[in-house]
């Protein structure tokens, strides 16, 4: 996790939506990384930002290397956030891995619904293996369920966290039941297809490698399924990066 | 075609310069195609009252989808693109996207792209008869489509053939974008100024390549892609001093400028102004920030007035 401390003239963000992070003066690793909100708090003039990362390569790895008291340049917040619907009775999340970061700081405004009663939150989080889950306690008061999976069976159920999903799919209420989505590709391309035989709907914050994340690069784009006056691609960064499951192309 | 200059504080360096064709534009700096959007995209972070002028995203005679994903990867001190010239086409331009640049006072530079010499012509017509185009840039430079674009770019006869077409149809300054993906860039330019093109502005990106050594595959699905950033800012430069010296019309220098130093070197080698490009991505307040720079460096070197300044290197060390 990387805790960064802002000046209060950053917007509020809304859950889902994302910052670049990059250090400033350096040329190489150039481009900024896009990393969503985990939470955000306004303490007198500043902003306190966590963000969840897992190294996955150099822009990463130098982020790792930032010390306390480091110095880097963010800007955003950018994209769309996730839709909150206060008419659902059940929020269900879906995380993959460090995809628990936006889904966290939405299970954080569907609190106070949830502290009144109205709304019950449910929180399936997968991950290869037990060392690979973060926020677990955080996501733990946040929700009134929570089921753990694990790849390797190291904590909770063994196996994927769509498969752990897929036995409980059938209890919930099409009517009454909001799904949303974060995680590693194939974990929603798996998602989307049991949706598509057990429609609830859905919303998932996809990751795709970024330039600008202001939506003039076109370098983050996704086939989306055709729509009339649409295009076949659209960018993750200002269409996105929260999408509706089914608009999605997988391919 | 004179447009505002900042003329209220006699203090400040003279900025305004000459690009060619009549156009005059308050400041050397503006955007390079394809890195700023319409404009739109970046109106919430940078001012663009600011600007020089704004070269807008390649159009097309009809809307393009552009190239499958995955269009970028990093490189070092760079990336690599293969966006396709996605765009809406030049109607959907006219009636979505160039509206939202009447508020400001600035130049517009419409950056043109065509498969086939009739319709870049196509395009330039429709343009030339549009209220808010101050001027074309000419794309004969793109690497990362199958037909068009580079392919006029590459060969002499067919970069002038274009442009005098192009000529022979507006009165728009029509400035001419070459690749560096050539053996000598010079025939290419000499051959765009004997056919009338009023400016020359280059680099393209370089084309290049990038792969996954896990999967054993090319990181872009169109293989190969253009190389933007600061790592190609050396090329870009020694391409921009060969062809000032043998071009009497205006040069514009892109490639890699990050801060104010670098569009320094270029104006130095005699760019009579410059495009960022790439470093927007980086920065959204770039451009502007490079405008503060060049003004910082003038006062602080008794520069009073930018044409004093281009074109001064010392060649002997």
């Amino acid at each position: 996790m990387l805790t960064l401390k802002l000046p209060g003239s950053f917007q509020t963000p809304m859950p889902g939506q994302f910052i670049m992070v990059r250090e400033k003066e350096r040329l190489d690793p150039l481009l900024g990384r896009p990393f969503s909100i985990y939470s955000f708090e306004r303490i007198n003039d500043a902003v306190i930002v966590e963000i969840l990362y897992k190294i996955a390569g150099k822009g990463t790895s130098i982020l790792s290397m930032v010390g306390e008291g480091g110095l880097l340049e963010i800007f955003g917040p950018y994209g769309r956030a996730f839709d909150l619907f206060p008419y659902f009775k059940k929020i269900v999340l879906i995380c993959g891995g460090i995809g628990i970061a936006p889904l966290t700081f939405l299970a954080s405004h569907y609190k106070r619904l949830t502290d009144a009663g109205d709304v019950e939150l449910i929180c399936y989080l997968g991950g290869t293996g037990v060392e690979r889950l973060v926020g677990i306690e955080k996501i733990k008061e946040l929700c009134s369920g929570v089921f753990i999976s694990t790849d390797n069976g190291s904590m909770g159920y063994h196996g994927f966290v769509t498969e752990m999903f897929a036995h409980d799919i059938s209890s919930y209420d099409k009517e009454k039941t909001m799904i949303y989505a974060c995680g590693p590709r194939p974990m929603l391309m798996t998602l989307s297809e049991m949706l598509t035989m057990n429609p609830l709907p859905c919303q998932v914050s996809l990751e795709e490698r970024m330039a600008c994340g202001v939506g003039a690069c076109l370098g983050c784009t996704i086939e989306v399924k055709h729509r009339e006056g649409k295009g076949v691609y659209t960018r993750v960064c200002k269409e996105g990066p929260v999408f509706n499951i089914q608009d999605i192309a997988w391919g | 075609m004179i447009r505002k200059m900042n003329l209220n504080d006699p203090c400040k360096p003279k900025m305004a310069v000459n690009i060619g064709g009549g156009l005059i534009i308050k400041n050397p700096v503006m955007t390079a195609s394809g890195t700023f959007g319409y404009g739109e995209e970046y109106a919430p972070y940078c001012d663009i009252n600011r600007l020089g002028a704004v070269i807008v995203k390649g159009v097309s005679l009809e809307p393009r989808a552009g190239n499958p994903p995955p269009r970028i990867i990093e490189t070092p001190c760079g990336m690599l693109n293969a966006i396709g010239l996605e765009n809406p086409g030049v109607k959907i331009f006219i009636k979505e996207r160039l509206p939202f640049f009447k508020q400001f006072d600035i130049a517009v530079i419409v950056n043109v792209f065509g498969e086939t010499l009739d319709e870049y012509k196509q395009v330039v017509e429709i343009l030339s008869d549009t209220e808010g185009v101050h001027g074309l840039e000419i794309n004969i430079s793109c690497p990362n489509v199958k037909k068009g674009g580079i392919v006029f770019g590459t060969d002499p006869d067919m970069a002038y053939e274009v442009t005098k077409e192009i000529k022979g149809i507006t009165d728009l300054p029509v400035i001419v974008k070459l690749t560096p993906n050539v053996t000598d860039v010079c025939v290419i330019a000499e051959s765009v100024q004997e056919a009338g093109a009023d400016a020359i502005s280059l680099i393209n990106t370089l084309t290049g390549m990038s792969v996954d050594i896990e999967q054993r595959k090319p990181h872009l699905k169109n293989i190969t892609g253009g190389l933007s950033g600061p790592a190609i800012k050396p090329v870009a430069l020694r391409m921009v001093w060969q062809v000032v010296k043998r071009v009497n019309i205006p040069v514009i220098g892109v490639g890699g400028i990050t801060g104010a130093r670098d569009a320094l070197e270029f104006m130095i080698v005699g760019a009579r102004a410059v495009q960022i490009g790439t470093a927007n991505f980086i920065n959204p307040c770039a451009t502007v920030d490079i405008i503060d720079g060049i003004e910082d460096y003038f006062e602080k070197n008794n520069i009073t007035d930018v044409n004093e300044f281009i074109g001064t290197l010392h060649e002997e060390r």
